[in-house]
């Protein structure tokens, strides 16, 4: 009780301090009065008397400043006037101040932004309900149909019936859902609505499956089971974003029917706003459709594996536990078919397994994916603050010098060094939190940098720019631990200042603490900077030589149009027709020089790979399956590859003519490395079928798939002549367009021409040849522009650094400076006493960043193309570069070095 | 009492083998105000000038007593220590 009212007197005097203050001051003064008049009632003269009093009272002041500290806020008011000090002092040096807060601002903010990503897309769980109970049946990101058994045993895909029997018998689980690992291309046009169809991202699931995430809609209703049964009708429910975006949020879409992929679904429902599915990627659904709506689907064949599972876990159950249970379940499934594992694999039935994985974020394909590039960011941002910093405190001990005769002062005056310390120490932690409030603007600017470069080509990124409560935490103690980290040493050197200095003129000696904590921060810096610029220099030329490589095609002036005919309802007897059309008007627009139909582009993220059985030769099984394409007339020709030998698929080619096939050089060496591949024949699907076509042509490799190996073994088919029997499995999926001038600029016309032929028939996407390869870089070119950035950054300031220092050195020995030319050195000699220390610091640097890069560089090795991690060009461009600015920066002080006037520095205290 | 009153009584009653110096008179007065030990009022002197009063409270009083016992311990050991010396 007595605690509380005495911690209510103690407020209450914090509220009144200045009422306080006068009060106590009165009662002093008032018995020094009283003691005064005694001594004039004692026989004291007047001014004896006075003096007396005052003498007797003492430090008056000191008394004073004791009472007030008994009510306990004093570390209170000393802070406060500390932070009043502070601001005062960076107000009245705004040259330094703005310096001082700009590069902490560059610093914290790409800490900030790379802790954005990081809190995004590693540690951020699926905005669902208790994510931590989800857990994922499989441990891979393996894609996208599998049979048998699958690699290393450990099974992510699973086929329908599988997942029912696991769904059904396992009660430990209180839901399970399946999901298509990829998203399907969607031709969607709302019924009643004359405009033309639109290409959308749709994803097939199963009906718990927002049941299982415990997410409902927003408005109208999620998915349930009843609508994934075969013959429920067709239901979709859209997401928030694409409601918002693309239908403005119109409510009227609640209860409308949109034919999708030529079915007419109804739209039962939205999705909440943040709900992105079960995967952080760039462009997530617009629709989730139920598993049984899409024909399409192998919801009864127990072959084709090709759904993920998601099951949410009941509270308390072991999930190794279960691991056994679902593993035990799988085995005994395969064991029991046949169709699925064939005689020859059954010995590996064993091997199959499954492994819960927990699963808070879904499927991981994007943390995979950008984990080393994560990783890397975050040490070269660490990089450029701590050279930030080094900067700072080399400012601040510029400062602390200057203001040594003033520290000196306060110091003989009877401030405690602590307090000293302290007051200091504050001025530092308010610049490093105004860099820190002025870090979230760049960190905001630089997060939404980064996702343009890296998810460039996409239309919709689920990743929000704004900081978010743990990065402004984040932000707010980086700040705070920079300020005290990097501002206590020079605190504490600052009040070092020894009392004599204050009365004697300081400057005369040629020592300086200072300067020993500058040059090491200096020769730091330096090496830092070498290792980023080297890092840079080593990744952009890795970049220019991933975009300007040989790949066998050729993108300039080329333009590549993405069409999906079955999405528009065509089957394989009117398709003839579609491409006669098509390749009849195609080269009729303006400027097109020709035009040609594949199933799939180079470099377009399609492959299609089979096994070949060579006529005339034993089955090869120790290759892998060499890539295919199905290519129209031209094909060729449009795209760049040149033809070597024999002749490339024509217009003859049509299904009555002889069955032809055309290689590449990469598949001719390997299936005839001795004789003549012209001529000879090849089949696919068992070797009864090995004369099924005969090779007429070979064309120079080209990069269809990965931009950093060689080309894929590759064979052609002409697009028509598919055999009776064989399965249309793809269709047209591209069209390419060899154009003079600009590709994009017939976007418009090729639109037409198509919409002319056939007006429900879905364009995917328009791009031109050169864009659709440079998105396969997406990720090298992000790592490439940062590293540059940071390299730049790191550059500037490690010379605004080595200026700074100079300056000081030259200010400081001024002095010293003019008594040597007036001891008759010359210009030269100054010059080199200057230049001399910057360019042993300079020396040193290099010597210890050198080859920390190299060590570096052998940790960036793999991912480089085309140039070593030591290489000697870019190394010593990177040096040089270096030198060169840094020699420039402490060149400028050293210039005005030479032209001080001995007279004047003798003079200057 | 006010300050200098409180003071001047105690040099009085110890006959001037105590002076409390006004250095320490006002911080112990402070704290003793922040315990609520003590009441303060403003109030005016003989002489016509405004003083600060104290006045003892009930807590300030029981305060007392626990300080004075403790004070007569310490006087009866010093006490003995001495008698056997």
């Amino acid at each position: 009780m007595t605690f509380f009212s005495e911690l209510g007197r103690r407020l209450l005097m914090l509220v009144r301090r200045h009422q306080f203050d006068r009060e106590l001051e009165e009662e002093m003064r008032l018995h020094q009065e009283l003691r005064e008049q005694e001594h004039l009632g004692a026989g004291m003269s007047a001014e004896e008397a006075h003096y007396t009093a005052r003498r007797h009272f003492g430090n008056a002041t000191l008394t004073q400043e004791r009472s007030r500290d008994m009510w306990g806020w004093s570390w209170l008011e000393n802070a406060m006037q500390d932070v009043r000090y502070g601001l005062r002092q960076l107000r009245r040096s705004p040259g330094f101040t703005a310096v001082a807060v700009l590069t902490l601002a560059l610093g914290i903010g790409a800490n900030t932004a790379i802790f954005t990503l990081i809190d995004a897309v590693m540690l951020r769980s699926l905005p669902v309900a208790n994510p931590g109970q989800l857990y994922r049946l499989g441990d891979n990101n393996n894609c996208c149909v599998m049979i048998g058994t699958q690699n290393g045993g450990s099974f992510v895909l699973y086929s329908y019936p599988l997942y029912e029997h696991l769904r059904d018998d396992t009660t430990d689980f209180s839901e399970v859902a399946a999901f298509q690992p990829f998203l399907s291309d969607l031709s969607v046009r709302r019924s009643g609505v004359a405009s033309a169809a639109e290409p959308y991202k749709g994803e097939f699931v199963s009906g718990n499956y927002f049941t299982m995430f415990g997410v409902g809609a927003i408005t109208g209703r999620a998915l349930s089971s009843s609508d994934d049964k075969s013959g429920a009708p067709p239901a979709a429910v859209m997401s928030y974003h694409t409601w918002q975006t693309h239908f403005g949020g119109d409510p009227s879409v609640i209860g409308a029917t949109f034919t999708i992929n030529t079915v007419p679904y109804t739209v039962v429902g939205v999705t909440p706003p943040g709900f992105y599915g079960d995967t952080l990627r760039s462009d997530p659904p617009d629709f989730w459709l139920p598993l049984a709506a899409d024909p399409d689907r192998w919801l009864f064949s127990a072959e084709p594996e090709w759904l993920y599972l998601i099951g949410r876990l009941r509270p308390g159950v072991a999930p190794e536990r279960v691991q056994a249970q679902l593993t035990g379940e799988l085995q005994q499934w395969l064991g029991s078919r046949p169709e699925v594992i064939p005689e020859r694999d059954r010995g590996d039935i064993a091997k199959q397994h499954i492994h819960l994985t927990p699963a808070p974020s879904g499927v991981d394909q994007m943390q995979t994916d950008y984990a080393a590039a994560l990783r890397l960011l975050v040490t070269i941002a660490a990089l450029v603050l701590l050279i930030a910093c080094a900067n700072i405190a080399n400012l601040l001990l510029a400062r602390g010098a200057a203001d040594r005769s003033a520290s000196a002062l306060r110091l003989a005056l009877g401030a405690p060094r602590a307090r000293l310390i302290r007051q200091k120490l504050t001025e530092t932690i308010l610049l490093a939190v105004a860099g820190g409030a002025a870090g979230l603007y760049v960190a905001y600017a630089g997060t939404r940098t980064i996702l343009l470069l890296a998810f460039r080509g996409a239309h919709y990124i689920p990743i929000s720019p704004k900081p978010s409560l743990p990065v402004l935490g984040f932000a707010f103690f980086l700040a705070l631990v920079t300020g005290v980290v990097f501002g206590a040493a020079p605190a504490w050197i600052g009040s070092r200042a020894d009392p004599a200095d204050a009365l004697r003129g300081a400057g005369r000696s040629t020592g300086d603490r200072t300067s020993v904590v500058q040059k090491p921060l200096i020769i730091l810096q330096v090496a830092f900077s070498i290792v980023l610029l080297i890092g840079a220099g080593l990744v952009t030329q890795s970049l220019r030589n991933l975009e300007y490589q040989h790949f066998g095609f050729v993108t300039e002036g080329r333009l590549i149009v993405n069409i999906a005919p079955s999405l528009a309802g065509y089957t394989p007897d009117k398709l003839d027709g579609l491409y006669q059309r098509l390749e009849e008007a195609l080269p009729r627009i303006l400027r097109v020089l020709s035009a040609s139909l594949s199933w799939y582009s180079p470099l377009g993220g399609n492959n299609a790979n089979e096994g070949v059985y060579i006529h005339g030769k034993p089955p090869d099984y120790r290759w892998t399956a060499p890539s295919w394409d199905r290519v129209g007339p031209h094909y060729f020709e449009t795209i760049g590859t040149r033809l070597l030998r024999g002749r490339a698929i024509e217009e003859r080619d049509t299904p009555a003519a002889q069955r032809i096939a055309v290689i590449n050089e990469t598949f001719a060496r390997r299936f005839f490395p001795k004789e003549d591949p012209i001529g000879q024949h090849l089949g696919m699907g068992d070797a009864s079928h090995s004369g099924d076509y005969e090779i007429v042509g070979i064309v120079e490799d080209a990069k269809y798939q990965d931009t950093r190996g060689p080309a894929y073994a590759t064979f052609f088919l002409p697009l028509l002549q598919t055999p009776p029997g064989e399965p249309l499995r793809g269709w047209v999926g591209a069209i390419e367009l060899y154009v003079a001038g600009k590709p994009e600029d017939l976007e418009p016309f090729v639109r037409k021409t198509v919409a002319g032929i056939d007006p429900n028939l879905t364009i995917l996407r328009v791009q031109s040849f050169a864009e659709q390869v440079n998105l396969n870089f997406n990720q090298d070119r992000l790592i490439a522009r940062l590293t540059e950035l940071f390299g730049l950054l790191a550059l500037i300031l490690a010379c605004v650094g080595l200026y700074g220092v100079t300056a000081y050195a030259v200010e400081r020995r001024t002095n010293e400076i003019g008594i040597r030319m007036a001891l008759g050195a010359g210009r030269r000699n100054v010059l080199g006493l200057v230049l001399g220390s910057a360019l042993t610091q300079l020396g040193l640097g290099l010597a210890i960043g050198i080859p920390a890069a190299l060590a570096g560089g052998r940790l960036l090795a793999g991912q480089l193309y085309g140039v070593k991690s030591y290489d000697p060009m870019i190394l010593g461009l990177a040096a040089s570069i270096l030198a060169g600015c840094a020699v420039l920066a402490a060149s400028v002080p050293a210039r005005r070095a030479t032209k001080v006037d001995p007279m004047v520095a003798l003079r200057q205290e | 009492m006010h300050g200098y009153e409180i003071a001047d009584s105690i040099q009085r009653i110890s006959e001037d083998v105590l002076q409390v110096e006004e250095g320490s008179l006002y911080p112990a007065l402070q704290r003793m105000l922040i315990k609520g030990w003590v009441k303060a009022k403003w109030g005016v002197t003989a002489g016509n000038r405004r003083a600060r009063y104290y006045q003892l409270t009930t807590l300030g009083r029981k305060q007392l007593a626990v300080e004075v016992s403790q004070f007569e311990r310490v006087m009866r050991a010093i006490a003995r220590v001495v008698q056997t010396a």
